[in-house]
């Protein structure tokens, strides 16, 4: 036995009597849940890859040939995706379809964190116009092909707040909430927001939608509070562009 | 090169890997296995004093030298590193074999924690190389761009301000004031954008320290979206580095399984 030993270093029992054994599992975690948080991680890696794959092929298309057209193929094929992605984990994700009641406090919560984005995004975008710095316009091929307002409004407003919530917030968030605690499923799907916008530029002032959002949907416990502040700054953008 | 392990108080198996593909394997000193020769997928198979099976496993890797395993009777053994094993606890010097600290009682990783640790290690160091490369990357193509935005600037000079360009760019017509802001942007924006992500890695390799799951797979999805950008500006960068491209995308996908399996034991 080695000096200084209190302990058996094979099986752990302990060699003196005052020795006292620390804390310790009963039996090593199986390998059971490393399967399974490894298959909803590829599952999530599949959602982003494709919904990546539907972007590059789109972005490549629009560079050769801009059109609104293009806009309302990509827009329903994520949807599609999205859909499927709900579809295949809607037990585990119900409860967000739900429109709690909620009191004075959370409500007022959620109405000054809508106010604060607001805030901090337009002082964001604000100063990137100060600077100079060159931003595309979403609206232009709409107005250029003479689309009416309200399909302006429904691909550019209503169907990215629908779609970007039930993905991000909905699947990406709950199934990451099942891998690691809150606050990481939080912040990773903030940052997974942001950068599937593929614009370094848009990083900041998305991965801050992204955590107002989640935050929204983690204090309401519902999607449709972020899905409608989503909404709601998608049309003050778009109302910007074309009107101011 | 060199391995040695302990695989208890009464054995230590050595390998030494020799220039021209030379093995051998020595259990206590006596050889086991002297030959070029593996047996099937990359494995010697012999057996230790006390009848127990053993198996030495060489992987071949997409850089570096090869992983070495030593497996005996099915289970992994630890490999005895340069620097002795510690108990995390109490820091005692543990044998590599120990399963318990033998002054706290703490247990100790198992040779499949060490490997994972490798593993993680390698991805945050792949976020350190990106961190590099976007540094690099974006001062090298500043100085690109600004070369070809001070030839295009020269050739405006001279017109109306307020004129169309006579040809559109992008599918999209410019003042030839807008497009001499637009140029003299350029290279400063590429700029920016890879300081931008060059930070972000930054960034996720100290936080990986803390929290490396969540850290390695934000890496991993934007780098992945960084190449989908550029292929989208010009599809021609997908081909561009390509192996470099999947060495790191590896390394990265190797880190995020070795962080759910490090975070699903300690759970």
């Amino acid at each position: 036995m080695r000096s200084g030993t209190q302990f058996c270093p094979g099986c752990g029992q302990a060699l003196v009597a005052s020795a006292v054994a620390p804390e310790r599992n009963a039996a090593r975690p199986s390998s059971a849940r490393f399967i399974e948080h490894w298959a909803e991680l590829k599952r999530l890696g599949w959602l982003f890859g494709l919904l990546l794959a539907t972007s590059f092929v789109f972005g490549i298309a629009w560079r050769s040939a801009p059109s609104p057209w293009l806009d309302v193929v990509a827009s329903t094929i994520d949807a599609v995706i999205v859909l499927v992605a709900v579809a295949l984990r809607y037990r585990k994700m119900l409860f967000l379809f739900h429109l709690r009641p909620s009191g004075l406090r959370d409500s007022a919560a959620l109405v000054g964190i809508a106010f604060l984005f607001v805030a901090l995004a337009s002082a964001y975008f604000w100063a990137i116009e100060l600077l100079g710095v060159p931003v595309a316009s979403a609206t232009a091929t709409f107005t250029r092909a003479g689309w009416p307002l309200w399909t302006v409004f429904l691909l550019l407003s209503v169907m990215p707040a629908l779609f970007e919530e039930l993905a991000f917030r909905g699947v990406i968030q709950s199934a990451l909430e099942r891998i690691l605690n809150a606050r990481d499923a939080w912040l990773i799907q903030a940052a997974l927001f942001s950068v599937l916008h593929l614009s370094p530029l848009m990083f900041p002032s998305h991965f801050l939608m992204g955590l107002c959002f989640g935050y929204m949907r983690r204090r309401s416990r519902s999607i449709y509070p972020g899905m409608l502040l989503h909404a709601c700054w998608n049309a003050l953008v778009v109302l910007k562009e074309l009107y101011l | 090169m060199d391995k040695t392990w302990e695989v208890d108080e009464a054995n230590t198996v050595k390998a030494h890997f020799g220039g021209f593909g030379k093995k051998i394997v020595t259990v206590n000193g006596s050889e086991v296995h002297n030959s070029r020769k593996m047996g099937p997928k990359g494995t010697i198979p012999f057996s230790l004093p006390d009848g127990r099976s053993a198996v030495l496993s060489v992987k071949p890797q997409f850089v570096g030298v090869p992983s070495i395993d030593l497996k005996v009777d099915g289970n992994l053994v630890v490999e005895t590193g340069k620097t002795p094993v510690k108990c995390a606890a109490c820091s005692t010097v543990a044998k590599p074999y120990d399963r318990f600290c033998g002054k706290c009682g703490k247990e100790m990783p198992t040779a499949e924690d060490y490997e994972h640790q490798k593993n993680l290690k390698a991805a945050t160091g792949a976020i350190k190389v990106l961190a590099v490369i976007f540094v690099l990357g974006g001062i090298a193509f500043f100085f690109i761009t600004k070369g070809t935005s001070d030839t295009a600037l020269v050739k405006l000079e001279g017109m109306d301000q307020t004129a169309m360009y006579p040809t559109p760019i992008g599918g999209r017509n410019y003042t030839v004031g807008e497009l001499r802001r637009q140029l003299a942007w350029e290279p400063w924006g590429v700029l920016i954008m890879n300081l931008i992500i060059a930070a972000i890695m930054l960034a996720l390799s100290v936080w990986a320290r803390r929290a490396p799951l969540p850290a390695v797979l934000i890496a991993t999805a934007t780098y992945a979206v960084v190449i989908t950008a550029s292929a989208i500006s010009d599809p021609a960068t997908l081909g561009q580095g390509a192996l470099m491209k999947i060495i790191i995308i590896a390394f990265l996908i190797k880190g995020i399984k070795a962080a759910l399996a490090l975070r699903t034991a300690s759970a």
